[in-house]
């Protein structure tokens, strides 16, 4: 939450790593809008899932991180997959299910990840990913790595066994995790109202006996300051902490969905809130970017994204005959 | 030579593994300074210390999540369910995200899930279960399952060494009550390779876990009152499983019966008895039956207990019923 404390921090972000969460926003948005291009022209088989209006979750866990992190992100996290390495030609191939993309079409949309990366591609099972982050960082440190996990979660996943299971475990061994649950109004259809009856999900870290934090998610500069800051306060003293962040989906759960049980009046709230638009306003204000540059980077980022989805559409889907490579790994 | 029995045959092939591979790590419920449920793992934290021998929450889930963000950093995890009835807790994380990781990113996930399985000894429904169907079916995961002392040390140091998923099944019911001779030092067991432990020509028992033992009572069984010579085999590994024996064992007996304390519909009896169909159906002189637990909880009195699970005599019967086809 704003204080005159997070104002203080927040204006002394560098000014370049302020740039640097603004582009890998853009460049997020702009790779999403290309999916769900490529997605209603037909060309992505099954439905698309997008983080657009989220970014400043991820922006933020990437752009504060260490090479040797560890993440597990969930459904909408795009920026933290961009922001850890991965490119948009690859994230392109991979929601064509090119050969040459993460998962080399064995797996659809936003399951990937690289583990050069310090990135676990996900399951579909909500909240599982938490422990694999926690069992990774647990290696890690067995090995004298002072690495930190990031997990996120949706509002939802916190209703789940493994929500539950994984925190619990993380509290116990003090593992240094931070778990993002990117509130984002809406599990598909079902509202917050719907999904839990404490007053803040941060409420359930008392149970876990490990701190909960709240932040605005649409604030890319107070998410960096607070994600930072937990980030590298959990690598000395390694504990699980619990980070709220407030935001809102702007789109369906996934491109097949048209959302018509958000009310209007929510998301325009939000589109006020836009997080690209709060950190471009933000910056203008201290000098640090005007329309001019926001609009160069604009059409930089585009012309990248545009090529990467030309050069994916170039190439081809799998052999079929290669069905049944690598179900195992060779002893 | 010196005897040990199952119990200490896994015993020490943990404690091999562990003495000899540093990343490797023992994690469970009460394994840590109690020794687990059944004691099996009495001393190893005591050798190895508590940051590789540990205790964990009762949590399957995260537990098995544990160890695929371990196993993908470089260690062998090696997570013992208390008992294997509640791994169904967790099976979304051995089915989905254990079992696809290496198809979808290439990413090897080498861990071991130690499974105390089977009845016969009063556990009742939730202790007793045998549940290797469920994980037979999974893509991406291996499962074995010794019968012998020997085996069991040999088979814990393949489940580790190997880079995919594995499901060490150990029987409960023959943790003190099988002991073997063995000698030292001992060698990876190769997994998929399965054992004739008893020769004949009159028919071939294919069985696994305890019901191996049942197998041989009911072979010398049937040798001291028919006089009939049967062949027993011990498959060992259940997937993969070592077709080509089981077929060497199909083409000179001509008469299969296999043998399994799991459930019958579904079961992995129906499995190895549809190989046996599909490739040597020209070789066989009688249908190929299967004795398998019937379809119901597993129960908890003697004379239900008793009544469910295959035995020597319920063997020895059917196996007559296969000769004299």
């Amino acid at each position: 939450m704003w204080t005159l404390e997070t104002v203080q921090k927040v204006a002394a972000v560098d000014p370049a790593v302020w740039r640097a969460i603004l582009r890998l926003m853009v460049l997020a948005r702009k790779v999403d809008e290309q999916i769900i291009k490529l997605c209603h022209q037909g060309r992505i088989h099954g439905s698309s899932f997008t983080g657009i209006g989220q970014e400043a979750i991820s922006t933020a866990a990437a752009i504060a991180s260490q090479p040797q992190d560890l993440f597990g992100p969930c459904i909408r996290n795009l920026a933290l997959h961009l922001g850890r390495g991965e490119t948009p030609l690859g994230i392109m191939r991979q929601v064509l299910a090119r050969s040459e993309g993460a998962t080399g079409g064995r797996d659809g949309n936003i399951h990937h990840g690289r583990l050069e990366n310090g990135v676990y591609a996900m399951i579909s099972h909500l909240g599982a990913m938490i422990s694999v982050v926690a069992g990774g960082v647990m290696a890690k440190r067995r090995q004298g790595i002072q690495s930190v996990g990031v997990a996120f979660v949706g509002d939802g996943t916190t209703s789940t066994g493994d929500f539950h299971e994984a925190l619990n475990f993380a509290a116990v061994f003090d593992i240094p995790i931070l778990v993002i649950i990117e509130n984002n109004h809406y599990a598909y259809s079902t509202p917050t109202t719907g999904q839990y009856r404490c007053r803040r999900l941060i409420d359930r870290a008392v149970g876990y006996g490990i701190d909960g934090i709240s932040a605005d998610g649409n604030n890319a500069a107070e998410m960096y300051v607070t994600v930072s800051e937990i980030m590298e306060d959990i690598r000395v003293n390694p504990r699980p902490v619990l980070l709220e962040a407030e935001t809102m989906r702007m789109r369906g759960h996934g491109e097949h969905d048209n959302f018509k049980y958000v009310p209007e009046e929510l998301l325009l709230l939000y589109r006020r809130r836009d997080p690209i638009n709060l950190s471009v306003r933000a910056m203008a204000s201290a000098k640090l970017m005007n329309a001019e540059e926001f609009a160069a980077l604009e059409t930089e980022i585009e012309a990248e994204v545009a090529a990467a989805a030309r050069q994916a559409l170039s190439e081809q889907e799998p052999a079929a005959d290669t069905l049944l490579r690598g179900v195992y790994a060779d002893a | 030579m010196r005897e040990i029995n199952y119990l200490q045959g896994i015993r020490e092939g943990l404690h091999y593994v562990l003495e000899h591979d540093p990343t490797t790590l023992l994690f469970g419920q009460d394994v840590g300074a109690f020794g687990g449920a059944f004691k099996l793992t009495e001393g190893l934290q005591e050798a190895f210390g508590i940051e590789r021998v540990f205790d964990t929450p009762i949590c399957e889930s995260a537990m098995l999540g544990c160890a695929i963000g371990m196993a993908t950093q470089g260690m062998r995890p090696i997570v013992e369910m208390q008992f294997s009835d509640f791994i169904t807790t967790a099976l979304h994380q051995l089915l989905n995200n254990a079992g696809t990781r290496h198809y979808r990113t290439g990413n090897a996930v080498p861990m071991v899930i130690r499974a105390p399985s089977g009845g016969g000894s009063g556990g009742g429904p939730f202790h007793s279960e045998e549940l290797e169907a469920f994980f037979c079916h999974m893509p991406g995961v291996k499962v074995v399952y010794p019968a012998f002392p020997s085996d069991a040390r040999g088979l814990m140091l393949s489940a580790v060494a190997d880079p995919n998923p594995v499901v060490y099944m150990e029987n409960k019911t023959i943790y003190r009550a099988v002991k073997e001779r063995v000698s030292d030092p001992f060698e990876p067991l190769p997994i998929g390779k399965a054992r004739v432990c008893h020769e004949g020509m009159d028919a071939v028992v294919i069985a696994y876990g305890a019901m191996v033992h049942e197998a041989l009572r009911a072979a010398g069984e049937l040798q001291a009152s028919d006089g009939y010579e049967v062949m027993v085999l011990d498959l060992r590994s259940l997937k993969p499983y070592d077709l080509d024996t089981i077929l060497s064992a199909v083409s000179a007996t001509g008469r299969a019966l296999v043998v399994s304390e799991g459930w019958r519909t579904c079961g992995f009896a129906a499995e190895i008895c549809a190989a046996i169909t599909e490739s040597a159906f020209h070789l066989l002189d009688a249908p190929v039956r299967r004795l398998t637990a019937p379809d119901t909880p597993v129960p908890f009195s003697t004379t239900l207990e008793a009544r469910y699970r295959p035995n020597a005599t319920t063997i020895a019967d059917a196996v007559r019923q296969l000769i004299e086809f």
